[in-house]
């Protein structure tokens, strides 16, 4: 059975919910009702039909073929399956997803997984602010699961992060670990200005010295971790080419706030 | 009914009586492949036998880098007793106390299961509030900051309540040096099978026991119908011509382990044929009626 594809018709006036487009919702639907389902979010009425050209017929398995930065909520509440956009994603891509995986070729808008819960996502450009972060109405933002950002991350990735891991293969943006709470950002790029700031008990692991360091950031000094061995081998088992090595600088904080939070500075 | 004989030695038609018990398995890490050993010895050590070590536990592999969780070169370890609770107790302590404190050292999960055991999540307080938790792929992992940098623990391994202990092979010769020579033989032919370990020293049992004792309170004393010097007497099970008998005794997570260890190690002791002076390969056991595995030689030989 080949998977459910939704093609992207033109770019549509209005930002587009497709939230209900996952295999929990889409189950036991024919194509007429999948077609008749609303994505609009203002007064004018939009349906995926309008849309989308939609083909194929496995609901595990979904396709997004031309999306633009639109395209909201793509894959958000997932609770299983597999997503697959060839093109870009809008804003809450994946956010409060349980299971499942979404992977996004191009690049994707602000809050990429917001308090999602668990399962995998992977963008392969770059992403808006908050990844990662606080979905509307959550008190903490990611609380499991692993989000894979190819390109640079906007401000504020992993933001009250609670649990999982979030890769950031280019640059980052400002106050990256925000406010988080416990968890794992590994950015590779390197991070702008106040990273870390409020960290509590997380781990934010940075390939490079930052330019600018948060004065409430204690020094340990360098030493060996194999938690770093243990990270390492994981990504590489999940395809990742990726080497962190296993000394790090560590640094204490945010001390302005539970001060259990570290910052490894790959050596 | 003609008698089995393998190279010239005889198969006595009889059984190794094996017993149910609980089961886990660790994988230790270390910076070398010696010091991984060096750990995993050491948390092995004295656990021949539940009689009075409270557990029984060996060495079951060497694992190599490209299989361990943190890249680095491993052991594996089993362990068995007869209960969850003794299990959970002599795991904490083993791997607290020796693995913990070994230089370089990690430990992890070696057995998926539905049933667990705490590792790290009872070991974490050693880090009297620095401890910090790592979840990574879905599973937890505690980082205790000790003097030597830190040290990595899995949260919980699994554990199975179908392993076997007990599986054996008494070993009968014209001498000492053949049966130790035939016995060591066997002991690495069953280091290769998966699943299984042999707790005694070096894989050999120089004293087998029955259950009990003229004494009271001794609940384990010499095999006498297998002791060589007491031939003499009636309830001797030696043919005239043993000098010498040794016991190889096998635990395993699974039946089909044990069985699988016994047919290496009957033909790796056979191997040298009865010019090298084995005269008989037997097993031991209490009539049938304690335990519920009964390993056939007979079948196994086939």
């Amino acid at each position: 059975m080949s998977a459910l594809c939704f093609e992207l018709k033109r770019r549509t006036e209005q930002r587009l919910d497709l939230s209900s487009l996952v295999p929990a919702r889409l189950d036991g639907l024919n194509r007429k009702e999948i077609e008749s389902l609303s994505i609009a979010t203002t007064r004018e009425a939009l349906t995926v039909g309008d849309a989308f050209k939609v083909k194929g017929r496995d609901v595990q398995t979904l396709h997004f073929v031309g999306t633009d930065d639109r395209c909201d909520k793509i894959g958000a509440k997932l609770k299983g399956g597999e997503i697959v956009v060839e093109g870009d994603a809008g804003m809450l891509l994946g956010a409060q997803m349980k299971r499942g995986k979404i992977a996004v070729e191009g690049s994707a808008g602000v809050s990429v997984g917001a308090s999602m819960a668990g399962g995998e996502i992977s963008v392969g450009r770059h992403v808006g602010d908050q990844a990662g972060g606080v979905a509307f109405g959550e008190t903490f933002g990611m609380k499991g699961g692993f989000i894979s950002i190819g390109g640079d991350a906007g401000d504020l990735v992993g933001e009250r992060l609670r649990r999982g891991l979030i890769v950031v293969g280019g640059k980052a943006g400002e106050y990256a670990g925000g406010r988080m709470v416990a968890g794992t950002v590994l950015l590779r790029g390197g991070a702008g200005r106040y990273a870390g700031y409020g960290n509590r008990r997380g781990s934010l692991i940075l390939a490079g010295k930052p330019r600018h360091l948060l004065p409430t950031y204690v020094d340990s000094g360098v030493m060996e971790f194999d938690y770093l061995r243990l990270l390492e081998t994981w990504l590489r088992g999940q395809g990742m080419r990726i080497r962190l090595g296993a000394r790090a600088r560590r640094l204490m904080g945010d001390m302005a706030v539970l001060g259990k939070g570290e910052m490894l500075i790959l050596d | 009914m003609p008698e089995l004989k393998v190279k010239g030695v005889t198969i006595v038609e009889t059984f190794a009586e094996a017993f149910p018990m609980v089961g886990t398995r660790v994988i230790i890490t270390a910076p070398t492949a010696e010091w991984a050993m060096i750990s995993a010895r050491t948390m092995t050590g004295f656990a021949t036998s539940v009689i009075a070590c409270g557990a029984e536990a060996g060495i079951e592999r060497t694992v190599p880098k490209s299989e361990t969780p943190d890249g680095r070169p491993g052991v594996a370890v089993l362990l068995f007793t007869m209960d969850v609770d003794k299990l959970q107790t002599q795991l904490r302590n083993r791997v607290g106390q020796c693995v913990l404190t070994s230089p370089g050292s990690a430990c992890y999960a070696g057995l998926e299961g539905e049933k667990t055991l705490k590792l790290g999540s009872s070991l974490r307080f050693f880090g009297d509030g620095w401890q910090m938790s790592k979840v990574i792929g879905g599973r937890r992992y505690w980082r205790i900051p000790v003097m030597g940098g830190e040290f990595v623990c899995e949260e919980k391994t699994g554990l199975t309540t179908k392993a076997v202990g007990g599986g054996n092979l008494l070993v009968v010769g014209k001498s000492h040096s053949a049966v130790l020579a035939a016995c060591t033989r066997a002991v690495k032919a069953m280091a290769e099978v998966r699943d299984v370990i042999t707790p005694f020293p070096g894989g050999i049992v120089r004293s087998g026991s029955k259950v009990g004792s003229k004494y009271a309170g001794q609940i384990a004393s010499t095999n006498h119908a297998y002791a060589p010097g007491l031939k003499w007497h009636a309830d001797s099970e030696l043919p005239p011509t043993a000098e010498a008998v040794l016991e190889i005794v096998i635990d395993g997570l699974t039946a089909d382990a044990i069985h699988e260890a016994m047919h290496e190690g009957i033909h790796a002791i056979a191997k040298g044929g009865a010019r090298e002076g084995i005269t008989h390969i037997t097993a031991g056991n209490y009539g049938g009626n304690l335990g519920p595995h009964h390993f056939h030689l007979k079948e196994i030989v086939g």
